[in-house]
């Protein structure tokens, strides 16, 4: 972990300096580097078996030049819970990994390439939805399916548009990761890719993803995904499908602002209603998946509500049901998003 | 002087048939030719739309960013949300105008 922080500071110190030797005379914004990121308490009764997370995730944001960017994520989590589960004192455990730590290149307007430490592009819930983000504070089940073994991935990346038109805009990732068992680095060896095509007027994006994991007895991982905000009204609809030989399933959820536009921003406005269906079918059981070894489904309703200045409050409720027992599931938390500069100077 | 007064109403006739005419072909409820022509969406309002079709699909605006600080934002989002070029230099114009 000393190497990685030390490579942090290194590439940070970097991108600043080059930062540092922008044009001032220039009409565009400068290239100051951002600390950002979101800082939040989680609770949550699984089964009756309650557990609290604080937890903190720093990023890091450093362009440099007109084609570099260094972006980094950690995530230091506490994890306090019963010692027996349901049952017995509480008792509190600390982790501390790195999420990405990558260097763009912008090589032309279709091409970027990436290369360190980066979120493993499957389906698009574990790039776009970070806990703060995300609707639902519970991973969906699926969500191990092609984010084997750690949800990022050691090597390179290239990515972007490939192609770009009013109505339609066609993107594409691929990419190759190195086995590491390193403390706070694992990944896993694979290589994989997603493409998708997003209709800006409908507000529509499809895609699918395709991984092949190189180790553990080689298999493959395929998904699909579906996401719909229509402009008019606050309402997101999001789906995903996975399939790997331990198992398939699907995740649906929407969520609905009560407001009559996107732009509202009355009291009853910033209270989001929220729904998710899931439903997993197990495959063939194999060890490190982390997914159910019975068939699961699962019904979830939340509330979100977004109070000023980024701050987040959570709550929701879920029914699991399964041949291991039917459970519970109760989330609730509170986060807060912040953004600001992470150099002095600039304009 | 009745020459006079036929040459003076038909002079009055065709120029109010002209401008019946102009009227006739002027969108309706124009009264001047600037307002006529519908005024081109500036970069800044391109950005906007831009940043509700594109930013707006995982998280809302945030309450406040200063112009030193987004050009880092959307260039991580650039990265992360397979934005185009477009994209980033309208919504830069959006949010640093």
């Amino acid at each position: 972990m000393n190497r990685v922080l030390l490579l942090v500071v290194g590439l940070v110190f970097v991108a600043c300096s080059a930062c540092a030797q922008s044009d001032p005379s220039s009409s565009d914004p400068p290239n100051v580097p951002i600390l950002s990121g979101a800082l939040g308490f989680l609770g949550s009764s699984r089964g009756g078996a309650n557990a609290f997370e604080p937890i903190l995730n720093p990023v890091l944001v450093a362009p440099f030049g007109d084609h570099w960017l260094v972006e980094s994520r950690a995530e230091l989590l506490g994890f306090i819970a019963r010692s027996n589960g349901t049952t017995g004192p509480y008792s509190g455990q600390f982790f501390a990994s790195l999420d990405y730590l990558q260097l763009d290149y912008i090589a032309n307007p279709h091409l970027t390439i990436t290369a360190g430490r980066f979120l493993t592009p499957f389906n698009i819930y574990n790039e776009r939805f970070p806990v703060w983000i995300a609707i639902f504070q519970d991973v969906p089940i699926i969500y191990p399916i092609g984010t084997r073994t750690s949800g990022s991935s050691n090597g390179g990346m290239v990515r972007g548009v490939a192609v770009a038109r009013e109505k339609w805009i066609w993107t594409y990732v691929a990419y190759f990761s190195a086995a590491s068992t390193t403390e706070n680095l694992q990944a896993g060896r694979a290589a994989g890719g997603r493409t998708g095509v997003f209709l800006p007027q409908a507000g529509v994006e499809v895609g699918a993803s395709y991984q092949r994991f190189l180790q553990s007895g080689d298999y493959n991982a395929t998904g699909a995904y579906l996401a719909w905000q229509p402009r008019q009204i606050p309402l997101d609809v999001r789906a995903e499908y996975a399939h790997s030989p331990a198992g398939q399933g699907y995740w649906l959820e929407g969520a609905y602002r009560l407001a009559s536009s996107r732009n509202e921003s009355g009291w009853l406005s910033r209270l989001q209603a929220a729904g998710r269906v899931q439903q997993f079918f197990a495959g063939t059981p194999a060890p490190g998946t982390f997914l159910p070894t019975v068939d699961v489904n699962q019904y979830d309703f939340g509330l979100n509500y977004y109070l000023p200045h980024e701050v987040r409050l959570n709550g929701s409720y879920g029914r699991q049901f399964s041949s291991a027992g039917n459970a519970n599931i109760w989330n609730f938390g509170i986060t807060y998003r912040f953004l600001f500069p992470a150099w002095p100077g600039g304009h | 002087m009745k020459t006079f007064l036929l040459v003076f109403c038909g002079i009055i006739f065709l120029v109010c048939s002209l401008k019946a005419l102009a009227r006739a072909q002027s969108p309706a409820g124009s009264s001047t030719t600037a307002q006529a022509v519908p005024s081109k969406p500036t970069d800044a309002q391109k950005g906007e739309r831009r940043f509700e079709e594109n930013c707006a699909r995982c998280h809302h605006a945030p309450e406040s960013i200063s112009p030193r600080e987004v050009k880092a934002v959307v260039r991580h989002m650039r990265v992360r949300a397979n934005l185009t070029a477009e994209d980033e230099r309208l919504i830069l114009k959006y949010l640093a105008p």
